[in-house]
C-alpha cells in the first residue's frame, strides 16, 4: 500500500512538470468519455433496463391496423366504438385498460392553465402499480359507465399549481364545466408510459367516461382518432402472437358489421398488433440511440488515438529518467507500475471530470431531447454510470501505459547512459506512426462524413420553404367551460362578437375563423363520383380569409366567400398534390367529390401545395411525396381563429381572456400559440439532429485534426536530424515539402481506404441507414470530405516542417550535431 | 598560382539570444586553394563547428564576405543557398547523420537527387559505385546504416559526400564517435582523398589528426590566432 502511495506521489510530481500535456490528456479524455457514459446510460436505460412496471413480460399495447382492399395500411388507430367493443370482450388480456389523451384547461384554477389530461379506466393504474404520493387510484367505483366525477393529479401539477397543498384531497377542480373531486396525487417517481408522444406528461387524469369524444363518433365505426389507447397484462400462457389470432377476428367482425351501410370501406378490414409497452415506447429511438453510441465511441477512438500519441511522446521525452531508474535497478515491472500509476491518475481525473459532464448531459438531454428520445427524465448518475466509470478508467489507464511501456527496449535503456545519446533516441516505430495516421484519417472520414450527411439532411428540412406564412400569425383557441354546448345557432352571434372584438383590438391586423395549417388536419374518407375511386387526404375546415392570410397562393379557381359559409354550400378546394391525385392533368375543377353524405362536394378551386414538417402522405413514409388535402368552408359558429398581429405587436393571452370574459364568461382561452413556435417545435429533431451533428461533426474535425497534427509533427520532430543532413547536402525547402508529404500519402490513402472498409461493415449491420446514402447526391459530401481531411493533413504535413525548413540547416543539425 | 576553392574576408558570426551578443567570429579571413587540406582545431565553444557551418552555408555570416571558387554566397537564400552545397559542398559530419531507412546505395546516391537536372539512373549507379570503392564499401551497398560499425557508417558518409564531386570537402569531427582503430582508418581514407586532389577542411581537437593537414588554422575566441603552413601542396 506505502508503495502504491508513494508511487501515485511520484507519478504526481512528474505530471505536475507537464501542466500542458496532463491538461490535454484530462480535457480530451473528460469530455469524449463524458459523452461515452450519456450513451451508454441511454442505452442501457432503453435497451436494456426493465421498465418500472410489475409483470412487464406480460404488458401489452394492442393497436388496431386498418388496410384497404390490398391490405395496404391505411391507418394506425381505433375507432371508439372498435375500442370498447375489445375492452368488453376480455378476450386474450387478464386485465386491460383504455386510454385516451387529451387536452383542457382547469377554469377553476385563477390562472387557468391548459394542462393534458388522460381519460381512463381503472385498471391502468392499477397494471402500473402506480406509487402515490397522497388518496388513492382509480377503483370499481370509476369503472366505465359509473360517471363518477373524480381526478388525479400528477405530482408536479400539484406541486406547481397547487404548491403542494396539503389539503389537495378536499378540492375539486372544474374542467370543461366538470367539477372533478380530487382523490389522488401520484407520487414524484411515478414514470408514465410514453404511449401517445414522447415526452407528454399527463397531468390530470380522470375517469374514461367523461372523455372529450363527441357523441357521433362515440357511435361511428368509420372514424380513426390516434388518441385512443389499449394497454394490459396478456393472460398467462398467451403469447403476443396468440393474442393476435384471437383478437384479430373479434375486432374485425364487429368493424366490418359496423361500416357494412358505408360502401368506402367495401374490401378493408382490421388487424389487431399486439406489441410489448417497451416495444411502442422506445419506437424509433433504439437506433437514434444506437447511432449516438456510435457516433461517440467514433469519437473516443479518436480521442483514444490522440492520447496515445501523446502518451508515446512522453515516454520518449522520458527515456533518460527511465535509463536512470534501470540502472539503479528497477525493473520491466516496475517502469510499468510507474506509467500505470501516471495513466491511472490521469484516467481517474479525466473520468471525474467525465462525470460531471456526463451529469449535465443528462440535464440537456432532459430539457432538449425529452420530446425525441422517451425514458430521458429517468435518465441520472447510476451504478451503470459509476461501473463503466471505473471499467473505462481501468481499460484506458491499462492500454495507455502499455502501450507506453511497449515502445521501452529494456536492454537498449539499460545502454542508453553509456552511450553518446547521438541517434539512439527512444523513437515510435514508423510503422506505428503510419498505423496511427491511417486509422485517424480512417475514423475521420467515417465521422465527417457521416456527420455531413446527417447535416445536410436536417439542414435541408429546416430551411425547405413550408409553402405558407408563419409571420406574426397566432392560434387562437377557445375553452367552453360549461357541459351545456350552445347550438350552432346560439354560437354563431357570440363568435361575431368576440370576433369584432378582436378585430378592433389596436395591435390585431387581420383575422382568420380558422386553425393554422400547422394546428393539425383532419383525414376524410373521400369518392370521385366520376369513377367511384376512393381517397383519404388530409382535411380542414377553413373560412374565406384563411389563405389570404397564411398567404397560400390560389392557382385555379375561387376562393370561398362569407356568403358560401353562410350558405354551408357544398364546395372544396383541392391542392395541386389531391388534384394530380384525381386526374393525372390535374383539371379537376368542378368534379364532383362524396363525402358520404347526400350532397358531393364540387371542386371550386385548387391551391398550391404546402409542406408541413413532417407530414407524409396516409399509408406513405415518404416526405417528399405531395400531401393530398382538401378543403371545404367551415360553420360561422367556430371556436379556433388566427389572429395576424402588426409588425412588432403583440396580444397576451390575459387580454384575449379578458376580452372574452366580457362577452362570454363561459369561454377562456385554451391556447393561444404563435405559428411560428409551432413551426419550430415541428422542426424540432431537425435542428436538434442540425445542432448534434453540427457539434459532433466539429468535435470529430477538431479532434481529428488534432490527432493528425500530433502524429505527424512527432513523425516531423523525430526527423529533425535526418532533416537537416538533408538540407546540408543540398536538399531545398521543395525537396523536404515533397519528403514529408510523400512518405504519409501511403498512410493517408490507407486510411481512405480503411474508411471504404468501415462503411462496407456498418453497411452490414446498418443497411436500412446507409442504403438511403448510396446515391450520386453523396458525390459531393464525399468530394468535400476528402477536400477537408487532405486539407488538414497538408497542413498537419507543412506546419510542424516549417520551423525546420525556414531556418539555416544548422539549426536542425545542431541539437544531433 | 592554384585556383582558390574558397575565399573568406572579415568574416563575423553573432549569436543574440535575450539581449546578450555572443561573438562566435570575429573579422576571420581564410583561403583554401584546390588541393589543400586545412585542419581547423581548438579548444572547445571557440568557433570552431561554427566556422565549419558558415564555410558549408548552413548558416548565413553576420558580416564579411564569402565566396565559393569565385561566386559570391555570402547573401543567399535558403534555397540557393541549397543548391550550393549540393553542387559544391561534401559533408562529412562526427555523428555521419545517415538515414536508417534507406540502403548505403541510397543513402550515397541522396545528393545526386537534389540535383537540379537529375542524372541517369546509369550515372548515379557508376558514381556511387565509385564512390564506395574510393572508401572500399562497395561489399555494403544494399546494408541499411545501422548494420555498420561506426567507422564504416562515416567512410559511407564520406562517398555521400563525395557523389556529386564537391569543390571542397568539410569535415566535422570525423573521429568523434569512432574508437581510435575506425578514426585511424578513416582518416587514411581522408589522407588518400586528398593525395588524389580532393580539397579538405576539416575541424578536429585531435592534434595528431590535425597533423596530417597541410595547413593549421587555430581558433581561439573566435579569431584565428595561428597559420602554419606545414607541407606544400601536392
Amino acid at each position: 500500500m506505502r508503495k502504491l502511495i508513494l508511487r501515485q506521489k511520484q507519478a504526481w510530481a512528474s505530471l505536475k512538470k507537464k501542466p500542458g500535456f496532463m491538461l490535454t490528456v484530462i480535457l480530451t479524455m473528460g469530455i469524449t468519455l463524458g459523452a461515452l457514459l450519456c450513451a451508454i446510460t441511454l442505452n442501457y436505460l432503453l435497451l436494456v433496463e426493465p421498465m418500472p412496471y410489475p409483470e412487464q413480460e406480460r404488458l401489452f399495447v394492442a393497436e388496431h391496423r386498418l388496410s384497404g382492399a390490398e391490405k395496404e395500411t391505411k391507418g394506425v388507430a381505433f375507432t371508439y366504438p372498435g375500442l370498447v367493443h375489445l375492452y368488453k370482450s376480455k378476450e386474450a388480456f387478464e386485465r386491460a385498460s383504455m386510454l385516451i389523451y387529451g387536452g383542457d384547461v382547469i377554469i377553476s384554477h385563477s390562472s387557468q392553465p391548459l394542462v393534458n389530461t388522460a381519460y381512463v379506466t381503472p385498471e391502468f393504474h392499477q397494471i402500473l402499480s402506480s406509487p402515490l404520493a397522497l388518496g388513492r387510484m382509480f377503483e370499481d367505483s370509476e369503472a366505465i359507465d359509473t360517471n363518477n366525477p373524480v381526478a388525479m393529479l400528477s405530482y408536479d401539477t400539484w406541486q406547481q399549481e397547487y404548491n403542494g397543498s396539503a389539503d389537495i384531497l378536499e378540492q375539486k377542480i372544474n374542467l370543461s364545466g366538470v367539477s372533478y373531486r380530487v382523490v389522488g396525487v401520484l407520487a414524484k417517481n411515478f414514470v408514465e408510459p410514453e404511449l401517445g408522444a414522447i415526452g407528454r406528461k399527463t397531468q390530470v387524469w380522470i375517469p374514461f367516461d367523461y372523455n372529450q369524444t363527441g357523441e357521433g363518433a362515440r357511435q361511428s365505426f368509420g372514424n380513426i382518432s390516434g388518441a385512443l389507447n389499449f394497454m394490459g397484462h396478456l393472460k398467462h400462457g398467451v403469447s403476443s402472437s396468440q393474442a393476435v389470432q384471437l383478437l384479430t377476428p373479434l375486432v374485425n367482425d364487429r368493424w366490418i358489421e359496423g361500416v357494412a351501410e358505408i360502401d368506402f370501406f367495401k374490401g378493408w378490414s382490421i388487424d389487431i398488433r399486439v406489441r410489448s409497452v417497451k416495444e411502442v415506447i422506445l419506437g424509433e429511438s433504439e437506433s437514434i440511440a444506437v447511432m449516438l453510441l456510435a457516433g461517440v465511441l467514433g469519437l473516443v477512438l479518436i480521442a483514444c488515438a490522440n492520447i496515445s500519441n501523446l502518451f508515446m511522446s512522453r515516454t520518449a521525452e522520458k527515456q533518460r529518467q527511465m535509463a536512470i531508474q534501470a540502472a539503479i535497478g528497477a525493473t520491466k515491472n516496475h517502469l510499468f507500475k510507474a506509467m500505470f500509476a501516471e495513466t491511472g491518475l490521469l484516467m481517474f481525473m479525466s473520468i471525474i471530470v467525465a462525470l460531471i459532464l456526463s451529469q449535465i448531459g443528462f440535464y440537456i438531454m432532459q430539457q432538449y431531447l425529452g420530446a425525441i428520445l422517451p425514458r430521458v427524465n429517468e435518465l441520472g448518475l447510476n451504478a451503470i454510470t459509476f461501473g463503466a466509470a471505473v471499467l473505462v478508467t481501468v481499460v484506458f489507464a491499462m492500454f495507455f501505459a502499455k502501450l507506453s511501456t511497449r515502445m521501452i527496449n529494456y536492454r537498449v535503456l539499460n545502454t542508453t547512459l553509456q552511450s553518446s545519446g547521438k541517434g539512439s533516441g527512444l523513437q515510435v516505430s514508423k510503422k506505428t506512426r503510419k498505423i496511427l495516421i491511417a486509422s485517424q484519417v480512417a475514423l475521420a472520414t467515417v465521422l465527417v462524413f457521416a456527420n455531413f450527411s446527417l447535416l445536410k439532411d436536417a439542414v435541408k428540412t429546416i430551411n425547405a420553404p413550408i409553402g405558407f406564412s408563419t409571420e406574426n400569425i397566432s392560434t387562437l383557441i377557445l375553452n367552453f367551460s360549461s357541459t351545456n354546448f350552445p347550438t350552432q345557432e346560439e354560437a354563431i352571434p357570440i363568435m361575431n362578437e368576440i370576433m369584432e372584438k378582436l378585430e378592433a383590438l389596436p395591435q390585431v391586423d387581420s383575422l382568420s375563423q380558422s386553425g393554422s395549417p400547422l394546428d393539425g388536419f383532419n383525414v376524410r374518407a373521400l369518392t370521385n363520383l366520376a369513377n367511384n375511386e376512393r381517397y383519404t387526404p388530409f382535411f380542414k375546415g377553413i373560412d374565406h380569409n384563411y389563405f389570404d392570410m397564411i398567404e397560400q397562393p390560389m392557382l385555379q379557381g375561387d376562393n370561398f366567400t362569407l356568403a358560401d359559409r353562410k350558405d354551408g354550400a357544398n364546395l372544396m378546394i383541392v391542392n395541386q398534390a389531391f388534384a394530380k391525385q384525381l386526374k393525372a392533368d390535374g383539371d379537376v375543377l368542378g368534379m364532383q367529390i362524396s363525402t358520404g353524405r347526400p350532397e358531393p362536394l364540387k371542386i371550386v378551386g385548387i391551391v398550391k401545395d404546402i409542406a408541413i414538417p413532417g407530414a407524409t402522405p396516409i399509408g406513405s413514409n415518404v416526405a417528399s411525396a405531395g400531401v393530398p388535402r382538401a378543403y371545404v368552408p367551415n360553420g360561422l359558429g367556430g371556436q379556433t381563429f388566427m389572429l395576424k398581429t402588426k409588425p412588432g405587436q403583440t396580444v397576451s393571452r390575459e387580454q384575449l381572456g379578458a376580452l372574452l370574459a366580457e362577452v362570454d364568461a363561459r369561454y377562456s382561452v385554451f391556447s393561444f400559440n404563435a405559428a411560428s413556435d409551432i413551426l419550430t417545435q415541428s422542426l424540432f429533431a431537425e435542428i436538434t439532429t442540425a445542432t448534434t451533428t453540427a457539434v459532433l461533426a466539429s468535435l470529430v474535425f477538431l479532434l481529428a485534426g488534432i490527432g493528425l497534427y500530433g502524429i505527424l509533427s512527432y513523425g516531423t520532430q523525430l526527423r529533425r536530424f535526418e532533416l537537416g543532413a538533408r538540407m546540408a547536402i543540398g536538399a531545398t525547402r521543395k525537396h523536404l515539402i515533397s519528403l514529408i508529404i510523400g512518405d504519409n500519402t501511403k498512410a493517408v490513402l490507407a486510411g481512405f481506404a480503411g474508411s471504404i472498409v468501415l462503411f462496407a461493415l456498418a453497411y452490414i449491420g446498418l443497411s436500412d441507414y446507409i442504403q438511403p446514402l448510396l446515391s450520386w447526391q453523396v458525390l459531393p459530401m464525399i468530394v468535400a470530405t476528402l477536400i477537408l481531411i487532405i486539407l488538414v493533413t497538408l497542413f498537419a504535413c507543412y506546419w510542424p516542417l516549417r520551423q525546420y525548413i525556414n531556418q539555416p540547416a544548422i539549426y536542425s543539425l545542431r541539437a544531433n550535431d | 598560382m592554384t585556383e582558390i576553392k574558397i575565399e573568406m574576408k572579415s568574416i563575423s558570426k553573432v549569436f543574440e539570444t535575450d539581449d546578450v551578443e555572443t561573438h562566435a567570429l570575429k573579422d576571420v579571413d581564410i583561403v583554401i586553394r584546390a588541393g589543400e587540406y586545412v585542419s581547423i582545431a581548438g579548444p572547445s565553444g571557440c568557433g570552431k563547428s561554427t566556422l565549419l557551418s558558415l564555410l558549408g552555408l548552413l548558416d548565413m555570416a553576420s558580416s564579411g564576405t564569402y565566396s565559393i571558387e569565385g561566386l559570391d554566397v555570402s547573401d543567399l537564400s535558403l534555397d540557393e543557398a541549397a543548391a550550393i552545397r549540393n553542387e559544391k559542398i561534401g559533408f562529412v559530419f562526427q555523428s555521419f547523420n545517415l538515414i536508417d531507412e534507406i540502403s548505403v546505395f541510397d543513402n550515397v546516391a541522396l545528393p545526386l537527387s537534389y540535383k537540379k537536372d537529375l542524372p541517369t539512373d546509369e550515372f548515379i549507379k557508376e558514381r556511387v559505385e565509385t564512390c564506395l570503392k574510393m572508401v572500399e564499401m562497395s561489399h555494403r551497398a544494399d546494408h541499411k546504416p545501422n548494420q555498420l560499425s561506426g567507422g564504416q557508417q562515416q567512410r559511407i558518409a564520406i562517398a555521400r559526400a563525395l557523389v556529386a564531386d564537391p569543390a571542397i570537402l568539410l569535415v566535422d569531427e570525423p573521429t568523434g564517435n569512432l574508437d581510435s582503430q575506425s578514426g585511424d582508418t578513416v582518416m587514411a581514407v581522408l589522407a588518400e582523398l586528398n593525395k588524389n586532389g580532393t580539397t579538405i577542411c576539416m575541424v578536429t581537437h585531435d592534434a595528431r589528426y590535425a597533423d596530417m593537414a597541410n595547413i593549421q588554422l587555430k581558433l581561439l575566441d573566435g579569431q584565428i590566432v595561428k597559420q602554419e603552413d606545414l607541407k606544400v601542396a601536392v
